[in-house]
């Protein structure tokens, strides 16, 4: 009873928002194959949830103790019957084995022709890098719709998985090992995207979006991901490195406060009086461009330690700055040098918009 | 005893026992030193429902961060710490041995008709390593948390998380094992070698075995999980480089070590539940159980394939498809023992004489919620669907309508039906059946929300469904089904705090047991309640244990009793 | 006390309570040491999945690592350990005649043969650890920098992209890039050259690769034809020889305890069910050596 008042008024509910009583809309060529395959798991379980429970009400009400009665006597088996009901379930789950099984072929084996995207994982954003060498930090997946598109997924520290439930793709990736999903996107449109294995204090913030574009405007978008900040005029690169700051943000912060490293506001406040920064070995170093530059690039070197002498933790990965390209870091170099000129008067981070600091003119090359 | 040289052939017209195992001896140092079963049993399930609160408590504050988008708790690791804590005393400390550590060793040896278990000591002992494994666990908190998740998967168990709580989870995950394995090596030499003349295999009650499935399977898998998580130990304390890709190790091979075990362990959990089902059924509808040999060896089957399903943890894990292939075929497998066991208890129910009271109540509640989960393992063993649903609340939802829709629902179901016998006193029938329903009621509410919420694509471990980089639809889409499910879990919770307080209640003002309350057959029903230090007090009649047309009804007792013209086959 | 002539009556002091004869309890301690010991095998079965996964994924690694063991003394800790399962194998049969001082010269033998078992293979630790062959990262380049084989294709942990990176800007000077002139110098050393093929120069980026080899001495296992990830060799030889060797330790204690109770006259042919499970045990014991010797030292 309760189960069927919860589901009708869940019905209720979800055809507000979109989506079918299951799943949201399927937006990849195998969704709907998926789809089908578990709603027919879904009937076969109706079918045996609704059997099984009106017999059991039924006979419940039906042979109701009435009076104190020991025994009522009945048969104590039945061969043929138990036999039976054994039998029907195992042609029924090699049925649906099968079933899965054909899905499961379609979403492991992708075409040959494949447009490859390589993405890498770490605690707690996803980086896409694209054949022309753009790439998004942000947990953005920008992909054509139509075409076969097959993401070659790495982790850098801990174990994390690729999950995009309009696509119905999902694959760990594991530190060490290559592993990929494929999929194609059937409709343009924004679809969530999510890490779906555990991987540590920000995990619920490890998502993103998949925007799905047509062939063109692909283009587009992945030619402006490669070349936007080559149109940023150096007057504007801490602009720049305000977006790039996404990248940082989980580790540090601008307002002071310590997380997992440094504050960049400290930071910027040793650059500016020319301090020294403790490290971890005891030693201190001078807080300048160059500091900056090789903590970026090899944080491994440099572990800073608190000015109560407690050693940060080593987990800034090395790849994380190096991947950035030589005019992204000096981005972020200015982003801390001209920290305060990116707050707002109640010292929150202004947001930028990349249309607003890219200008064509200022091309230089 | 003065009780056994009454010529009265009825054992339950014994009158009631001055001396029982609860007043053979006092003080404080008599229970805790004791070697009596029951004594044991009970101090085990005191412990464990203390755990089961913890647990639970645990399990209400996720909700409630779960309840709103946006956090309750600033800092995200505390809520990882508490899904963490959650997971470990639930599967460790409450549900692996609930039912065969608590309610298995006060009925064991009493069904069996011995006078205790083989090893009595090594059973005292297993009850400390439990308490070891606990105050190592609950310490962990004290050493600054642990926030793995329960399944302490690696690199993040060895190198990710900054957290020390980890090193004494997996000591007290150790000892816990050791506890296991002692405890089912005890059960499994007690049903072989203790079995008196006349209980014959067939003439065992299922509970036994299903207690004997369930001890194969602890002696068999626990020690796997042993040696990895001392692996794991080292592995964070030296990089020995077996599990941590970065000192050249294999993160895969830590979860096909910790499934080799954890998937067993499920059956650890499920199969004395429904050896626990399989009693209530028969006794509360006062029939024969429906295919006695059916329900059996599907126990001993479930063991058997159990051992080789764990692959489909795996699906997304980078292990080889081939792989996933076979796993998934004998994953299916697994169904077919389950279902027949289904099919034998509804037709258990036909024709019976069915009493709806408390116990009856949870063990037609654990048909409804285990066939639910039954029937969406069906959806998670398919590879298809599996891909988009693994890690998504839908496992979550799936594994908690068998863990606690199944194990937990069954053994509080056993609690009651078992509570006159271990007590000697009855509880409110009223309160009783209110407190069922608030149960039933706030679990569907609980997790069936959690089936669309997977679905849907939530993925779990989730602190947070909210923040700047969700969509806000996606945010207001999940918004409305983890409402609902936190208010099904904060009745859920009411219902099992209500349970606690009539129990309780009944231990001062209920009303004293007679022997047989509720016309079972089996052994532990001839025995008074509660039952004297040596169980019986002369050699108890042992036949059909499912056969009630020796028992009658005897108003002046509220019980049932041997028929006065059914001789005891042993007085021939 | 003599077992024999004090126990006539139907329930002597050794059954306990819940038996009804001796051969029941017997059969009974028989039946659980006999699953104990499964799950002692099974304990070592993980650990024996783990030497065949890395052997049969690097069989290289135990090729070069089995070279530094030294076959003569593991084949010399074999026969003690045969001899000393022999030894206990008479203290069983001589406790089952009755034969008190057979039993007490029996488990005095095991216990010596445990003994020096394990005084070899202190040696053996011992010469290892003077060498510094630790298991795990001791003599093992830094994680983060070095790259490691696994599935028969090199990956370079915590790397740059895989596909070719933004071409560099370090053509502009610096003072294009608003930054004082003396960066120059220094991004020349610190950023890639332009003509990098990954577009960043790893070896001055990765001082710590260079302070590795400074830092740690290098030993004789650090030599050109060590295959990577060596220290796996060394991480599952201690293990499991490690575990093994917890076992006999705990085997000593048993004995001694055995030992002490057949000189009080505990056990004679109605009851010697320890000494039968305390040689069940030894022999397991000296079972898992006779897997481990082949798998470490020979093959």
């Amino acid at each position: 009873m309760s189960l069927l008042l919860l589901a009708s008024s869940l019905i209720a509910q979800t055809g507000r928002t979109g989506g079918g009583f299951w799943f949201p809309e399927p937006g990849s060529s195998v969704a709907t194959e998926v789809d089908f395959v578990f709603n027919v798991i879904t009937q076969i379980c109706i079918f045996f949830f609704v059997l099984i429970v009106a017999l059991m009400v039924i006979f419940c009400f039906k042979y109701r103790r009435k009076e104190h009665v020991a025994d009522t006597g009945g048969a104590t088996h039945n061969t043929i019957l138990e036999l039976t009901w054994t039998g029907i379930p195992i042609i029924l789950v090699i049925l649906i084995f099968f079933l899965g099984l054909q899905g499961y072929v379609r979403i492991i084996t992708p075409p040959e022709n494949s447009y490859e995207i390589e993405a890498m994982a770490r605690q707690w954003s996803w980086t896409f890098t694209y054949p022309n060498g753009a790439q998004d930090f942000d947990s953005v997946l920008h992909v054509p719709v139509g075409v076969p598109v097959k993401i070659n997924l790495r982790s850098d520290d801990v174990l994390h998985a690729l999950f995009i439930p309009a696509f119905r793709v999902k694959m760990d990736a594991v530190p060490g090992k290559n592993t990929f999903i494929w999929f194609q996107a059937i409709q343009e449109g924004e679809y969530p995207l999510y890490c779906a294995e555990y991987c540590g204090t920000e995990h619920s913030q490890m998502v993103g979006k998949v925007i799905a574009y047509n062939a063109v405007e692909f283009e587009e978008v992945i030619e402006e991901l490669n070349t936007w900040i080559d149109k940023v005029p150096d007057e504007k690169l801490h602009m720049a490195g305000r977006l790039l700051y996404n990248l940082c943000s989980a580790c540090h912060t601008t307002d002071g406060k310590a997380l997992i490293g440094p504050s960049f506001l400290e930071t910027h406040n040793k650059f500016k009086d020319g301090g020294t920064r403790k490290l971890a070995d005891g030693s201190s170093v001078k807080v300048d461009e160059q500091y900056l530059l090789k903590s970026i690039l090899s944080p491994g070197d440099q572990i800073a330690a608190s000015d109560s002498d407690k050693a940060y933790p080593r987990s800034m990965p090395p790849g994380l700055g190096r991947q950035l390209g030589d005019r992204k870091v000096l981005a972020l170099i200015e982003f801390i040098k001209r920290l305060p000129e990116l707050k707002d008067s109640d010292g929150k981070l202004i947001s930028v918009k990349r249309s607003e600091i890219v200008e064509e003119a200022a091309e230089p090359q | 005893m003065t009780t056994s040289d009454t010529s009265n052939p009825i054992p339950s017209q014994d009158p009631p026992q001055v001396d029982n195992y609860l007043t053979h001896s006092t003080g404080i140092m008599s229970w805790l030193g004791t070697l009596d079963h029951k004594r044991i049993g009970v101090m085990y399930l005191c412990s464990i429902l203390t755990a089961f609160f913890f647990g639970g408590l645990f399990a209400m504050l996720v909700r409630a961060e779960l309840m709103f988008p946006g956090k309750l708790f600033e800092n995200p690791d505390t809520y990882n710490v508490m899904f963490t804590m959650h997971g470990v005393i639930m599967v460790f400390l409450v549900i692996i041995p609930s039912v065969p550590a608590a309610l298995g060793n006060f009925v064991l040896p009493i069904m069996l008709g011995a006078k205790d278990v083989a090893f009595p000591r090594l059973n005292l002992f297993s009850y400390y390593l439990w308490v070891t494994g606990a105050v190592l666990a609950v310490s962990s908190v004290f050493f600054g948390g642990v926030d793995t998740g329960w399944t302490i998967y690696v690199p993040y168990s060895s190198s990710g998380s900054n957290m020390d709580g980890i090193l004494p989870v997996t000591f007290a995950i150790f000892v816990l094992g050791f506890s296991s394995i002692f405890t089912g090596i005890n059960f499994i030499v007690t049903i072989h070698r203790l079995r008196p003349p006349g209980m014959t295999w067939f003439r065992m009650p299922l509970f036994l075995w299903a207690i004997y499935a369930t001890g194969i399977l602890q002696v068999m898998a626990t020690p796997v999980i042993g040696i990895t998580v001392l692996l794991l130990a080292m592995e964070r304390m030296f990089h020995i480089g077996i599990f941590d890709p970065a000192y050249g190790g294999d993160p895969v091979l830590f979860q096909h070590f910790f499934w080799f075990y954890s998937h067993p362990a499920v059956y650890i959990m499920i199969l004395p539940a429904m050896g626990i089902i399989s009693e209530l059924i028969s006794v509360h509808s006062h029939k024969h159980i429906f295919g006695y040999k059916f329900i059996a060896f599907s126990s001993v089957a479930i063991a058997i394939f159990s051992f080789i399903v764990w692959g489909h943890h795996m699906f997304v894990s980078s292990q080889s498809p081939l792989m996933n292939v076979i796993f998934s075929a004998i994953t299916f497998s697994v169904a077919i023992p389950s279902a027949i066991k289904v099919f034998n208890w509804i037709a258990t129910l036909y024709k019976g004489s069915i009493s709806l009271n408390t116990p009856m109540l949870y063990a037609l509640a654990f048909i409804v919620l285990f066939t639910i989960s039954g029937l969406t393992g069906l959806h998670l063993g398919a590879l298809a669907t599996d891909i988009h649903l693994h890690d998504t609340y839908f496992v979550v939802a799936h594994f908690h309508y068998t863990m606690m829709g199944g194990s937990i629902i069954a053994m509080i179901g056993g609690l009651h039906h078992w509570w006159p016998k271990m007590t000697g006193k009855m509880y409110s029938e009223f309160w009783g059946r209110i407190a069922f329903t608030m149960v039933f009621i706030g679990f569907n509410l609980t997790f069936f929300t959690q089936f669309m919420l997977g679905s849907k694509g939530m993925p779990r471990r989730y602190q947070d469904y909210s923040g700047e980089n969700w969509s806000l639809a996606q945010t207001e889409l999940f918004a409305q089904y983890h409402w609902w499910s936190s208010i099904g879990a904060f009745l859920t919770g009411f219902g099992f705090i209500l349970v606690a307080i009539y129990l309780l209640h009944s231990l001062f003002k209920g009303k004293r047991a007679p022997a047989n309350p509720w016309g079972g057959r089996s052994l532990e029903w001839q025995c008074a309640s509660p039952p004297p230090h040596d169980n019986f007090s002369k050699p108890p009649t042992v036949g059909d244990c499912y056969d009630y047309s020796v028992l009658e009804w005897d108003e002046s007792e509220q019980g049932y009793r041997w028929r006065a013209d059914v001789k005891h086959p042993g007085e021939e | 006390m003599n077992v024999t002539d004090t126990h006539t009556n139907k329930h002597p002091d050794f059954l306990a309570h819940h038996w009804d004869t001796p051969s029941q309890q017997f059969e009974a301690g028989k039946l659980g040491m006999w699953l104990f010991l499964a799950t002692e095998v099974l304990l070592f079965g993980g650990l024996f999945v783990g030497y065949s996964v890395w052997r049969g994924n690097h069989p290289e690694l135990f090729k070069f690592g089995s070279e530094f063991l030294d076959t003569t003394w593991g084949a010399i800790n074999t026969v003690v350990l045969i001899a000393s399962s022999f030894t206990m194998a008479f203290a069983v049969t001589a406790a089952q005649r009755g034969n008190q001082k057979g039993l007490i010269i029996g488990l005095v033998l095991t216990l010596a043969g445990a003994f020096g078992f394990l005084g070899i293979k202190y040696d053996e630790y011992s010469h290892k650890f003077e060498e510094g062959w630790f298991p795990g990262p001791a003599f093992y380049d830094k994680p983060s920098e070095s790259s490691h084989t696994w599935n028969d294709e090199t990956i370079v942990v915590g790397s740059v992209p895989l596909v070719p990176p933004v071409p560099p800007t370090s053509a502009k000077t610096a003072a294009q890039l608003g930054l004082p002139a003396d960066i120059n110098v220094e991004l020349s050393a610190v950023l890639p050259p332009a003509s990098s093929p990954t577009g960043i120069d790893r070896a001055v980026l990765n001082p710590d690769t260079q302070h590795s080899e400074s830092k740690h001495e290098v030993h004789a296992l650090q030599r050109q034809d060590r295959p990577a990830n060596a220290h796996m060799f060394f991480t599952i030889y201690f293990l499991m020889t490690g575990l093994h060797g917890i076992h006999v330790l705990l085997g000593i204690f048993l004995i001694t305890w055995l030992l002490v109770r057949s000189i009080k006259g505990h056990f004679g042919p109605a009851y010697f069910t320890p000494i039968d499970l305390g040689g069940l045990y030894w022999h397991i014991v000296d079972l898992i050596w006779i897997f481990l010797f082949p798998l470490f030292y020979l093959i």
